[in-house]
């Protein structure tokens, strides 16, 4: 198992780099500038995939965290461990773009919208479920403490998304019609650099996931040692 | 599971006021930031009723912090704990139970906090008293539902249960929202038909998180 994710490692981080740089020359050389933002519009085609993947990332831990109470398997706590860590790191970058392009187009910082209110709380919720996991809370049951974190969390997106839609919105909706007020070319640049954070944020997954792993092996393997000088 | 729950219940309420003490921390850390936020005003001004609204439930999910540490700090003591795992109760009634004894308990608080509002903050309470009361009632049984869950995990845990409070307040963000919209609406006249959609959505918070906490209790709660 180890060797088969150091191989799609091997595979995914050279694929990554290569589509990141293919999604640069659309970003910047083929798609066109949008006629009324201009250049900051760019944003757009970084901010979009990075707050799709953080989701993505978050659902994730979702998935794994009922895993490691339906399989007893631990190796699903380190999955939602990593996705938690990306899904983190994606969706602040995400809100530091959406926040960049808000002080652009509407002249604010910030503004209490339902996606980026949403992806600021889901922010707060795994933050804090990292740094639960860092302390290592729940002693003997860690693994299941904190699986119940990844669920209950998940739970809340949709609730806290609501409750911010409900409370008031000027997020512009790009799914909203048809073709989303883009043109073609921009949606080809649109869905290539969705790829490319993807595969981005696989590798990384994968990354984490196998340092975590090995990390666990040497912590046992010192344990191990210990016990035997002990002895 | 009820009668189990209503035992649990009985017994958390005569132990957390055993000493003469019930949630007096709860009650009285509320207090101090009611106070503490009546100073960001001048004398003489009043705050918004949003404003007012809001501190009223920051107040409260404090409260609930507290309330359920102390629930759960009672099973630590002799290791009842062990003792009620062993037991022939349901696991989700113990659940049931120390949710229904955080809601007395929370309610308790509110009763201070409430008025503590309306002449430290200068609140005019306005609207039904009923709607205020089913609104309080919605939206206290998803902080306890919610609290009685996470407060298990930080069952033993000593003073690491105190990190639980960074996942705590995100996740209770929709359930205050609608608490502080609703408590706004009602206190400007509006009636509970009006303010359906936040209505609707605290009580699915209730629903979403007590369908969860009855199959998530088991896992965070248990014998090693």
């Amino acid at each position: 198992m180890e060797r088969m994710h150091s191989r799609w490692l091997m595979l995914l981080a050279p694929a990554a780099m290569a589509l990141m740089t293919v999604g640069q020359y659309f970003i910047w050389i083929y798609a066109p500038e949008e006629a009324t933002m201009g250049l900051v519009q760019k944003i757009f085609y970084f901010h979009l995939p990075l707050a799709w993947w953080a989701f993505a990332a978050f659902f994730g831990v979702f998935v794994s965290s009922i895993l490691v109470l339906v399989t007893k398997r631990e190796d699903w706590d380190v999955w939602a461990a990593a996705l938690a860590e990306a899904g983190v790191l994606l969706s602040g970058l995400a809100l530091v773009s959406g926040s960049v392009w808000g002080r652009a187009a509407w002249n604010t910082w910030w503004t209490w919208d339902p996606r980026l209110s949403t992806t600021l709380v889901m922010w707060f919720v795994y933050a804090g479920y990292l740094v639960l996991r860092a302390a290592d809370v729940g002693g003997a049951k860690a693994a299941r403490v904190r699986a119940v974190l990844g669920i209950v969390a998940f739970l809340d997106v949709p609730l806290v998304f609501v409750s911010a839609r409900l409370w008031r919105s000027i997020h512009p909706s790009v799914f909203a019609s048809k073709s989303g007020g883009l043109e073609p070319e921009m949606w080809t640049t649109v869905w290539i650099n969705v790829l490319a954070w993807g595969v981005l944020c696989t590798a990384l997954v994968l990354t984490r996931y196998h340092g975590m792993t090995l990390r666990h092996r040497v912590e046992a393997a010192l344990v191990r040692m210990q016990e035997k000088t002990l002895q | 599971m009820i009668g189990h729950a209503m035992a649990v219940a009985h017994k958390d309420l005569r132990l957390a006021f055993a000493h003469g003490q019930g949630p007096v921390q709860a009650i009285l850390l509320g207090l101090l930031l009611v106070f503490m936020f009546s100073l960001s005003a001048q004398p003489g001004e009043r705050f918004t009723p949003q404003q007012g609204v809001a501190i009223f439930w920051l107040c409260s999910a404090f409260g609930v912090v507290l309330i359920f540490s102390l629930l759960f700090r009672f099973e630590e003591e002799n290791d009842t704990a062990t003792a009620l795992l062993l037991s022939p109760l349901p696991i989700q009634g113990l659940w049931l139970g120390k949710t229904m004894a955080g809601f007395v308990l929370l309610a308790l608080c509110q009763v201070f906090f409430f008025p503590a509002a309306l002449v430290f903050l200068g609140l005019d309470p306005g609207g039904s008293l009923g709607s205020m009361l089913v609104m309080v009632v919605s939206v206290d049984l998803g902080l306890c539902i919610l609290g009685g869950l996470v407060g298990a995990m930080g069952h033993g845990q000593g003073a690491k249960d105190a990190l639980l409070t960074i996942i705590v307040f995100p996740l209770q963000i929709p359930l205050l929202l609608g608490g502080i919209r609703i408590g706004v609406g009602l206190m400007q006249g509006e009636d509970l038909a009006g303010l359906g959609d936040w209505f609707g959505l605290v009580l699915a918070f209730d629903a979403v998180f007590a369908g969860a906490a009855l199959f998530l209790f088991p896992h965070v709660f248990r014998g090693e």
